[in-house]
């Protein structure tokens, strides 16, 4: 804010990144601290789910598209990762960038169809897109293993099994960072902005030259880049692909939560997201099995969201603090307009 | 109407004209092989009553809505169906009808969006630039509304946002700018402002096409004034012409 006093202009990126270095200090410190590999697979899973769901929130958080139908990315970076592998003979990190690239080069068709129809209607493509694959790949058993699975070598096999979940652990974080990296690079640029012009209004922002639909192609591009890397990764490590699981409407369900429950317009939103809902759902399959449960606490948390925060935590968290700690930065409509008058003279002086 | 100028090609003292536009909606023809040429650096008016058509026109040239046929060219130029950012990237802005601003931005970056970024560096480069944010608050300055740079848009008043709308569009440095009823909803005193900026902006060079129904505004800030009546005009000329046309007064101004 431009009449921000003195103290708080260079406080407030000194807070953010003492933020970021302790939540990136847990984060690493996490597989040290705990003492059985079921709670390091548990991190993992939630690793997972935070790449998934910054990656959805290149297109979700920006262009304002939302896609249940992402499911199929990762779905698809998982089965290119395994099937090179296999089928091709490559060791297992050039298969996992090479799945990666092929499923960015298919998005850009994919991306080019789907990008047409807003609202509702790119809601249904996008899951749409989901179906179809799972019955491709259930029913191309001969070279996906169908139903009964399929088993991807692992690329560490001398490793113990603690060991290698370190090592996924690690990778899945170096990950994590890297999506964030872009999508802050992203959020800040000139071609961010113009993303963020398509989500609030599209038709005006081509009236004002923003070449729309380029813009958007990228963005899904970019997102299914990480989607598939994530969905690759996660082959690697688990070793066990089922289409069921990996061409799932849930999938891409949960994205958007976690997604929507952090803040889509918050660079760490999605990543908060998927650290309450991972927790969540893993809380519910420990404690209720292999139930619909975990469903139900789902819908409900779902519910809340949209009801009470929908805006996401962050932005809600932040609001209070400031209306608690910082009331002179709240938003304009709490400014009255003798106080903009006076600022406005002050200023005027100032310049003078 | 000028049908044989518009004709020839890449004419560059020409600005924005249609042949033979026509589109339909279902069944209702909204613009109908309407010929028109608005003349380059003067403020064209564009009357009619509503459902004549005005908004459709607007949008067939802007590349918003297809044209069912007929041909749109800019300054000589071929710009019929093109994408819209391409025919913004050609020179032309416009506002919206009902203000059209980005109610989740702030006003600042509701101004920086419109800045240009053609290679790959400018486009990964920050949006917040110091030459784009001096631009920028030079526009804000001049609409008055500087002090509410780091507002949301959604947070201003119908007047400021009508306002911010066209400080964003100056700010893609058009150098044809189409209004679509700028004084709709606004208080007298902001539309004697509005239409001194229309003046001042169009001393300094810039070609302007405004659909109005605000007759005192209209009069008073058109050089030229093109009447639209079921889809194709109906008459053309300087304000005092067509004050006393009678096929207008018949069609629009209903004396």
């Amino acid at each position: 804010m431009r009449n921000d006093s003195e103290p708080k202009r260079w406080l407030g990126p000194i807070v953010r990144l003492a933020a970021i270095a302790i939540g990136a200090g847990l984060i690493l410190a996490f597989p040290a601290s705990v003492d059985n590999p079921y709670m390091l697979t548990v991190g993992i899973g939630i690793l997972n789910y935070a790449v998934l769901a910054t990656a959805w929130n290149f297109v979700g958080g920006f262009t304002g598209y939302i896609s249940l139908g992402h499911g199929a990315l990762s779905g698809l970076g998982a089965y290119a990762t395994g099937l090179l592998i296999t089928v091709a003979g490559l060791p297992s990190f050039v298969a996992l960038f090479i799945a990666t690239a092929l499923v960015a080069v298919l998005a850009i068709p994919i991306g080019a169809a789907a990008l047409r129809v807003r609202g509702a209607s790119f809601v249904i493509v996008s899951i749409a897109l989901v179906l179809i694959l799972l019955l491709v790949f259930q029913s191309w058993a001969s070279l996906t293993g169908g139903s009964r699975g399929f088993v991807v070598p692992r690329p560490f096999p001398e490793l113990r099994r603690a060991e290698h979940h370190m090592v996924f652990f690690y990778l899945f974080a170096g990950l994590l960072a890297a999506a964030l990296l872009v999508w802050w690079v992203i959020d800040r640029s000139r071609f961010g902005l113009g993303l963020k012009a398509i989500r609030e209004d599209e038709d005006k922002s081509e009236a004002l030259g923003i070449p729309t639909f380029a813009g958007k192609l990228v963005a899904f591009v970019v997102s299914a880049a990480f989607t598939g890397l994530a969905g690759g990764l996660y082959a690697l490590w688990f070793g066990d692909l089922d289409p069921v699981f990996q061409f799932s409407v849930l999938t891409g369900s949960t994205m958007v939560l976690m997604a929507l429950l952090g803040g889509v317009r918050h660079l760490f939103g999605p990543l908060l997201g998927a650290v309450v809902v991972g927790s969540g759902l893993e809380y519910f399959k420990l404690e209720y099995g292999d139930t619909p449960l975990h469903l139900v606490g789902t819908g409900l948390l779902l519910f809340g969201v949209v009801m009470f925060v929908p805006e996401g935590v962050i932005p809600a968290l932040s609001g209070l603090f400031n209306r608690l700690f910082a009331p002179r930065e709240t938003s304009i409509r709490e400014v009255t307009a003798a106080a903009l008058a006076e600022s406005r003279r002050r200023e005027g002086e100032a310049d003078r | 109407m000028s049908a044989i100028a518009a004709s020839s090609s890449h004419d560059r003292s020409r600005s924005l004209e249609t042949v033979d536009l026509t589109r339909s909606f279902g069944g209702v023809t909204a613009v109908s092989s309407a010929t028109v040429s608005f003349r380059h650096g003067k403020v064209n008016g564009l009357i009619g009553p509503n459902g004549s058509g005005k908004t459709t026109l607007f949008n067939c040239v802007t590349g918003m809505i297809k044209p069912d046929s007929g041909r749109v060219t800019y300054r000589g130029n071929d710009i019929t169906g093109n994408a819209p950012h391409r025919i913004a990237r050609a020179g032309i802005g416009r506002s919206f009808q009902l203000c059209r601003v980005f109610p989740r931005m702030t006003v600042l970056d509701n101004l920086l969006v419109a800045t240009r970024a053609t290679d790959l560096k400018a486009q990964l480069g920050s949006a917040r630039d110091r030459d784009g944010i001096d631009r920028a608050r030079g526009w804000l300055a001049r609409m008055g509304i500087d002090h509410l740079e780091n507002a949301e848009a959604r947070n201003l008043s119908w007047g400021q946002q009508k306002l911010l709308e066209l400080a964003g569009v100056l700010m893609g440095d058009p150098e044809t700018i189409l209004l679509d009823e700028p004084a709709g909803g606004v208080n007298p005193a902001l539309i004697g402002r509005i239409g001194t900026l229309v003046r001042q902006l169009n001393a300094e060079g810039k070609t302007f096409i405004i659909v109005e129904h605000n007759m005192d505004m209209v009069m008073s800030i058109c050089d030229h004034i093109i009447v639209f009546d079921r889809g194709r005009p109906i008459a053309e000329g300087p304000p005092a012409m067509i004050r006393s046309d009678p096929r207008v007064l018949e069609a629009y101004l209903g004396v």
